[in-house]
């Protein structure tokens, strides 16, 4: 007589428990020689692309620190994505959520986590375009920025910084805007004064002219529209055109 | 036709010398769905030359798990955006109780387990419109048997009326694995059902146990197992080359497919000369 589809799933589940777990409670007609391959190949693969979407948070745990949270996240976790490059942001979720005591030892890894993966996610995201020529004045034209970039404040500056060498006396404001590069696909990083960020929100939201640029943010932060402000800001403005955070012109 | 499974590890080398030159490339959709940036250009660069095949890993076909539809939906928007001829899948599970393993674990062969997994290969079918066809895997261990495995197997293809992905490597491998005669299991399939062939290296782990790691060049017995197989087959089956680590020089990938095209050739000038 068939069993149940109930008694086959729950020989599925059992089977996927101990891949997760690695602890092995006995199944029907398995070989438990052999049934550890399965708990290596699926341990594996989640350390492994792990490994790779978090090479700076490897690099600043212990093996023993490393091996306990992957191993936590693998067995407490349901990984959702069906797409393993996608798996890594759940790792940051789920320290998030989870909370682990490693976090009091290194209180900027939750940032670092989300860091290296927002790295994984520029890199890998979907195009974004943005209509523009590369002929133009920066002086005079409306800017077009990057389409794919993110603004993200930070409280440790991970980017500057070998994590191990982070400490407590680094905590402070990071702004900082990542982005693509449209031709090498690399993702680039350039520290923000709270003045520039508020800046780039301006040009993520239109294309605008520098002059309007330079007069809305000294509105916005309540400072007198000088000369020098505006040459300050053409001076960022060039870089970004140098870089790529700027693409170019509105058409 | 003779393809290459289309590797990051090999894309750039690839993609700018002709040292590889396959007649087809085959990715999962998986790992190209939502990409953009780099990958995406060196995706459609490749694509620019040579046809597609797909195999998917994630659908999960034998879960007890609910068929992730909106990811099926991605799937066949992927196949259509880069014009695909093929989509391939899983005699396995990849997920359960919600959660995914990325890995392919075995099926149990029951009877039960052949209605689940054919009624979901049927609805897959039904979402992308056409047939698919579904790869045998290799496997360590059985769970919970009822049955042989050729039975499962011909149980599923025939309930689901699908076609079959027969991997060679992995025939010869569960063979071995699980002491049978991978020629008379090759005999025992529906051979007119077979779409796509799947060639690929193994490594002996155990004295008892052999892993299908598509990390080493294709064994001498398994090109065996691929002229016993061609010489069943009528027609001109596409036969992809699965290299998934230990990568080498790409020529010795190319002189791979060579060995197989000539395989086939010997295959064809017979037919020719008995026509
Ligand atoms: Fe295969």
């Amino acid at each position: 007589m068939p069993s149940p589809v109930s008694t086959i799933s729950q020989h599925q589940s059992a089977l996927a428990r101990y891949c997760r777990t690695g602890s092995y409670e006995p199944i029907p007609g398995v070989r438990h020689r052999h049934v550890i391959r399965y708990r290596e190949l699926v341990y594996n693969v989640v350390e492994d692309i792990l490994q790779s979407a978090y090479p700076l948070t490897y690099e600043l745990l212990s093996s023993a620190e490393w091996n306990d949270l992957v191993d936590r996240f693998l067995s407490e976790h349901s990984c959702r994505s069906p797409q393993v490059w996608r798996m890594p942001k759940e790792l940051y979720d789920f320290v998030k959520k989870e909370g682990t005591p490693l976090l009091s030892q290194y209180p900027f890894l939750l940032e670092l986590l989300y860091f290296e993966w927002l790295e994984v996610e520029l890199f890998m995201m979907e195009d974004k375009k943005a209509s523009h020529t590369s002929k133009g004045d920066a002086a005079s034209d409306a800017l077009v920025l990057n389409p794919e970039h993110i603004l993200q404040h930070f409280h440790y500056p991970l980017h500057r910084k070998t994590a191990a060498q982070i400490s407590d006396e680094d905590k402070g404001d990071y702004f900082l805007v990542m982005f693509r590069h449209p031709g090498s696909g690399s993702v680039q990083f350039m520290d923000l004064s709270p003045a520039l960020v508020y800046l780039v929100e301006q040009l993520a939201i239109a294309p605008v002219r520098v002059t309007e640029l330079a007069k809305e943010v000294c509105d916005a932060l309540n400072v007198p529209f000088q000369d020098d402000t505006l040459s300050d800001i053409l001076t960022f403005i060039n870089r970004c055109l140098d870089n790529k955070l700027i693409l170019g012109f509105k058409a | 036709m003779v393809g290459i499974g289309f590797r990051k590890d090999f894309a750039d080398q690839f993609l700018n010398s002709t040292t590889l030159h396959p007649d087809f490339i085959e990715v999962s959709p998986e790992n190209w769905i939502g990409v953009g940036g780099y990958w995406k250009k060196m995706l459609y660069k490749a694509l620019d030359k040579y046809p597609l095949f797909t195999h998917g890993l994630s659908l999960s076909l034998g879960s007890p798990d609910e068929l992730d539809l909106p990811f099926l939906k991605k799937t066949k928007q992927f196949l259509k955006d880069t014009g695909a001829r093929l989509f391939s899948e899983h005699l396995s599970y990849a997920k359960c109780d919600n959660a995914h393993l990325y890995d392919l674990l075995p099926m149990p062969f029951t009877e039960e387990a052949i209605r689940h997994v054919s009624q979901r290969i049927r609805q897959v079918q039904d979402v992308l419109g056409d047939r698919i066809a579904i790869e045998i895997v290799s496997y360590y261990t059985p769970v919970a048997p009822e049955m042989d495995e050729i039975e499962f197997v011909n149980g599923v293809l025939e309930l689901a009326d699908c076609r079959l992905l027969l991997d060679v490597n992995n025939v010869y491998v569960n063979s071995f694995n699980h002491h049978y005669d991978a020629k008379a299991f090759i005999d025992a399939l529906p051979l007119d059902r077979i779409r796509y062939i799947h060639m690929a290296g193994h490594e002996q782990v155990e004295e008892d146990l052999i892993l299908d790691t598509h990390g080493q060049p294709i064994a001498n017995p398994v090109y065996d197992l691929f002229g016993h197989v061609m010489s069943k087959l009528n027609d001109e089956v596409p036969v992809l080359l699965e290299r998934d680590f230990n990568i080498p020089e790409l020529s010795e990938l190319q002189q791979e497919l060579d060995r197989l095209a000539s395989i086939k050739a010997i295959k064809r000038n017979t037919y020719a000369i008995a026509g």
